[in-house]
């Protein structure tokens, strides 16, 4: 099992996804944020990133963020990333369509990319599907596993950018679940952390 | 307007904790920005003197460890008769008089159906169902919420009698509005009865405050 920290802003809806029984014990640490800039993150395979922390604080520590995923560390981010904080994301706005599954023929516009992609193994598609606040255009070469029709990913895993590996997702689960709103994001906070603690994250075709 | 700019003039009535993240930022700061409202970060509460403001406006994605680490600075803002709003689900026991946040198990959407208890200005000509439901959908406004303290006021429930927003004048001498939801302040969307309840909830903490002022002058 790989060893994740989380970083923990201390808002509601953290405290309830994190502290979760079924999802404490994939978290090997929360990192409270205002204390990331003097905690070492050496003793970790994986730093998760949720949506929703404080965005002046966060980038306070971006540079230990980077040199940890340079090392070879695994940086999972969640939800919508309009900052620089990682590197070649390419995010790009949308507005956000929350009523697509009102619509007749309703159709959320998400693809399954890779559908032999480790990943599936612990979740659907339909686990994945809500609605996304923006998508992504990553380097080419990277493994983009969820993509949107007519351009642009919601989920990848880059291992070209840097020395370790980026896992990048528009979404946003954690903040659904901890505010308890939509059930798919709980089927994929079931997958998503058991696949980040153990899965394959590089992709063999 | 920011805490800088303040201090050339008078003192906005609104201290808004901007809780920094990307949601709180757009939904709870830019949407109520005015003249009477100062947007204050929130690690900025430790040194920053809230005494020329009149109410404090705290959302849903704060850092509840701080706003516990500084409770004693917010129990001191209340008694000296000001007034704290709160939007949000509590899961610590940093704001005075008020218990944790209680989901509600959820069965069927009718379950999300909000009533207005008796009439008060704050939601004065907004229909109820237009805060139950969007495009359709319930569950947005509320999905649990906090014990009240004894004599709060409350102003609307879940169907079965769940206090979702409340007043307590007792717990301090000031005034607090605990929702356990999103921020009430921000409701001002016109093309939709919950869009009066931003500018009526001011007006209510004008009042309000007046009062308490007066109150506080007899005794």
């Amino acid at each position: 099992m790989r060893k994740i920290a989380v970083i923990y802003g201390g808002n509601a809806h953290q405290h309830r996804t994190f502290y979760e029984t079924k999802y404490r014990r994939y978290c090997q640490e929360l990192i409270y944020l205002p204390e990331l800039h003097r905690m070492s993150l050496d003793d970790y395979d994986v730093v998760l990133i949720p949506s929703q922390l404080h965005q002046r604080l966060l980038m306070e520590s971006q540079s230990k963020l980077i040199d940890f995923v340079q090392r070879g560390g695994v940086l999972a981010g969640l939800g919508a990333q309009p900052t620089h904080l990682l590197p070649g994301h390419g995010w790009e706005f949308r507005p956000t369509n929350f009523w697509w599954w009102l619509d007749r023929d309703a159709s959320s516009g998400l693809v399954a990319n890779k559908p032999d992609h480790d990943l599936f193994n612990y979740i659907t598609l339909e686990d994945a599907t809500w609605h996304y606040h923006g998508v992504f255009h990553p380097p080419a070469g990277v493994d983009c596993i969820i993509n949107v029709e007519g351009g642009g990913t919601i989920l990848y895993v880059d291992q070209l950018t840097t020395s370790g590996t980026l896992i990048l997702t528009t979404l946003d689960p954690e903040y659904h679940y901890g505010s308890y709103f939509m059930p798919a994001t709980e089927r994929f906070l079931n997958g998503f952390l058991p696949w980040l603690a153990g899965g394959k994250l590089h992709y063999h075709r | 307007m920011t805490a800088e700019a303040s201090l050339a003039g008078k003192a906005p009535r609104f201290v808004v904790l901007d809780s920094g993240c990307y949601f709180s930022s757009r939904e709870s700061c830019e949407k109520v920005l005015g003249d009477d409202v100062l947007v204050l970060d929130t690690y900025r509460l430790t040194n920053y003197d809230l005494n020329p403001h009149a109410c404090l406006v705290i959302d849903g994605f704060v850092d509840q460890q701080f706003l516990y680490e500084k409770r004693e600075r917010i129990q001191q803002f209340l008694d000296r008769g000001k007034m704290l709003i709160f939007s949000g689900n509590l899961f610590l026991p940093w704001l005075p008089g008020a218990s944790l946040f209680v989901p509600k198990p959820i069965h069927s959407h009718l379950d999300y159906v909000v009533s207005i208890q008796g009439s008060h200005p704050i939601f004065a000509g907004v229909d109820a169902n237009d805060l139950t439901y969007n495009k359709g959908v319930s569950g947005f406004f509320a999905r649990g919420h906090h014990p009240v303290p004894s004599r709060a006021e409350v102003l609307l429930t879940l169907p079965n009698g769940e206090p979702i927003t409340y007043i307590d004048r007792h717990s301090t001498r000031g005034t607090l509005l605990v929702h356990s939801g999103n921020n009430l302040l921000g409701y001002n969307d016109p093309s939709n009865t919950t869009g009066l309840i931003g500018k009526q909830l001011k007006a209510w903490v004008e009042e309000e405050y007046r009062l308490i002022q007066a109150r506080r002058e007899t005794q």
